[in-house]
């Protein structure tokens, strides 16, 4: 019974312990604030990267030798027949060069500096069907939105959601020949300086087996009907959406009204979205490719990857320097442990005839052991605590309070234009927060046992001995 | 031996070397004590004579590096550590000549100490009023009911070793270990604890060994023994 007590007692009458407390409330919050925040930025970056890439990317290079069926509906058919398939859609992509007529766009093609470019890639879609598989029009709503909702730049949106290759308003389709339209990414517009209604001149090269290069160049002008914002720089910088049949046909040379011939390449890859993506990827992408290839649909051309192997190195880099923030804050949790274990060291000096008064009256050496590895528990039990209600509490309020000091002081603290992120993403989850309680409490009784084994291993006479 | 079964302390043969460096110090030259139940033993002697280097033997402090110390009929070093501070828990009662009290906790505090280390924690809590009220009595018998809720450091020195009696007979132990217990203190206060000492000792049939320098209290002891240069002189004539 006396350990409870007196460790309580001893606790309460030496104020230098707030110290070790307060090292592990500090150590604790701060671990549980800056993981949180990491945990949030790596899953928004999940998020905004899952937004145009899909579950699983299948890629079929349109070879011309290959047997592989020239139209996409068999593929697609097999993996929507799959119940752990959400939806399927078929995407064609070509690397263009965009220009319009504008100086903008000589100077980006002759600074080698600038961070803007002229290269994009197109990407045919479905409209249909391209949201059964990617967050397509989710990412044409999130343009121009203040933060409450309310749409602030309708010249940046395109007009109809339900229908957004349609021609803007801003376009008169009876001025010249009738023109297909382009979604263009958010910081693409920017770069060049575009708004709903601009025409754009799309370049690129097709494989041309008449031709002695073996490839021919194609040139098609397009009208913008608006921007998106995936979240995500490179895409927004690079990503042109187009209707998959307007890009076969600017590949193929015919002219937008006109059918498709035999021989045009039709599409390049086909995304996949699964209803769990977590459980069946792995499972999903074995059966499929078996499935697939068995049906001579698939050939050694192809791939299938996961989205986070497109995106691996961005997210291994987030992901290692969550480990790394982690490791370093945990050394606070070590220097707390450290002025536990000096606090301690200076308490069981000073304790020594008291330590020798209890040996006589009774008390086991396992007892005292236990006695000043309790004060060492009641640091960590109170410090661990309080740390983990505030860092909690701080890491789910972490916006507003952000806002609050950057208002009240004047200085932008977090930059949200840098992380394309509208608020401070940030994820509390409960096993981390265990884990970094139950990590401060290990090191603390870990330190404490030092002095608590020095206090247990004292010679009751030599601590009595008259004064 | 008819007497062997009311002795209550035992000592035979205690030899207690030290090593200083290379060389070892020999401070006990084989000791033989015995301590009948209800006996008021006094042992005398000089500084240096080893008187507590013995003291913390025979009170299970110290290990003696030969010989035997029987409690309660047991053999107190041929016992576990456990065992052996339940032993001293229950039938050692001390009183040092500094009190010793734990300076965080209060009067009636340090006097339940005993039975907060004798005891698990829902076992006191269930026995917690009754232990308060017996702590209370105890002080209030010594006079020192209006000193219950002070810590040591807002009391006297004859108040400090009141609690210290207190706290040595909370368990009712039988036996007593007295060092020099009058030793800080002015003549009159040192009266006045040796007779709260001697009349509890009467009254609950303690027996007490009593470490002291001074004559006069030796004298008021059933026997006296002598200790020099590490040996037991034996009982003076004349008294006993």
């Amino acid at each position: 019974m006396y350990r409870f007590f007196l460790s309580w007692r001893f606790l309460r009458s030496r104020r230098t312990n707030l110290i070790g407390v307060f090292g592990i409330f500090l150590a604790v919050g701060a671990l549980i604030l800056i993981l949180s925040i990491m945990t949030g930025f790596l899953e928004e970056t999940r998020r905004s990267a899952r937004g145009s890439l899909s579950d699983l990317i299948i890629t079929l290079p349109p070879y011309s030798e290959s047997k592989r069926p020239r139209d996409p509906a068999p593929v697609l058919e097999i993996l929507r027949a799959d119940e752990r398939v959400e939806g399927a859609s078929a995407h064609l992509g070509w690397m263009c060069i965009l220009t319009r007529q504008d100086e903008r766009s000589l100077r980006i093609l002759v600074d080698s500096q600038s961070s803007e470019i002229a290269g994009v890639k197109l990407t045919g879609v479905d409209p249909a069907t391209e949201d059964s598989a990617a967050e397509f029009r989710h990412s044409l709503d999130k343009v121009g939105r203040s933060e409450e909702g309310e749409i602030v730049a309708p010249r940046l949106r395109v007009s109809k959601l339900e229908d957004p290759f349609a021609a803007p308003p801003e376009y008169n389709a009876n001025v010249g020949r009738p023109r297909a339209s382009v979604i263009v990414g958010e910081k693409v517009m920017t770069y060049h300086g575009l708004r709903r209604g601009s025409f754009i001149t799309l370049m690129t090269a097709v494989p041309d087996p008449k031709s002695d290069t073996g490839w021919s160049a194609k040139k098609r002008e397009f009208v913008v009907a608006g921007c998106f914002r995936s979240g995500e720089n490179e895409i927004d910088l690079e990503r042109v959406y187009i209707d998959r049949g307007q890009l076969a046909r600017f590949l193929a040379g015919v002219s937008e009204d006109d059918p498709l011939p035999e021989d045009s390449i039709l599409y390049s890859e086909v995304l996949v979205k699964l209803k769990d993506y977590a459980a069946d990827a792995e499972d999903v992408r074995a059966t499929m490719g078996a499935r697939l290839y068995k049906a001579g649909l698939l050939d050694e051309t192809c791939t299938i990857r996961t989205w986070e192997e497109f995106r691996g190195a961005l997210l291994g880099a987030i992901e290692n320097e969550r480990v790394l923030m982690g490791i370093m804050l945990s050394l606070i949790l070590v220097v707390a442990g450290f002025t536990i274990f000096a606090i301690l060291s200076m308490m069981v000096t000073e304790k020594r005839r008291d330590i020798g008064i209890l040996t006589a009256l009774g008390a086991t050496p396992r007892g005292v052991l236990a006695l000043f590895l309790l004060i060492g528990f009641w640091d960590a039990l109170i410090g661990a605590l309080s740390g983990a209600v505030v860092g909690t509490w701080m890491a789910i309020k972490i916006d507003p309070f952000e806002r609050w000091l950057s208002e009240t002081f004047g200085v932008q603290i977090f930059n949200r234009e840098v992380y394309l992120f509208d608020s401070i993403p940030s994820v509390v989850t409960p096993v981390a927060v265990a884990a970094i309680v139950l990590g401060a409490f290990v090191c603390t009784l870990l330190f404490a046992a030092v002095p608590a084994w020095r206090a247990a291993s004292l010679d009751p006479v030599e601590a009595l001995r008259n004064e | 031996m008819s007497s062997s079964a009311n002795i209550v302390l035992s000592a035979r043969g205690i030899v207690k070397r030290f090593r200083s460096g290379d060389s070892e110090l020999e401070i006990l030259h084989g000791v033989d004590l015995d301590l009948r139940s209800g006996e008021r033993l006094a042992l005398m002697g000089p500084s240096g004579a080893g008187k507590s280097t013995l003291l913390h033997i025979l009170g299970l402090l110290e290990r003696p590096t030969f010989g035997a110390v029987d409690v309660d009929g047991r053999d107190a070093w041929a016992l576990s550590t456990q065992e052996r501070a339940a032993l001293r828990n229950r039938h050692i009662g001390f009183v040092f000549q500094f009190y010793h009290l734990l300076p965080e906790l209060d009067a009636v505090e340090n006097v339940m100490l005993p039975a907060m280390i004798a005891q698990s924690r829902g076992d006191f809590r269930e026995d917690r009023r009754a232990h308060i009220a017996k702590a209370m009595d105890l002080l209030a018998n010594f006079g020192l009911s209006h000193r219950l809720k002070h810590r040591p450091t807002q009391l006297s020195g004859g108040e400090r070793q009141r609690v210290a009696l207190a706290r040595a007979l909370f368990l009712d132990p039988p036996l007593i270990i007295a060092d020099e217990p009058t030793g800080n203190l002015d003549r009159d206060t040192g009266e006045l604890v040796l007779e709260l000492l001697f009349r509890a000792q009467e009254q609950r049939n303690l027996s007490l060994l009593l470490v002291t320098h001074d004559e006069r209290l030796a004298e008021r002891c059933g026997r006296v023994l002598r200790l020099e240069a590490g040996r037991i002189l034996g009982p003076l004539p004349g008294r006993g």
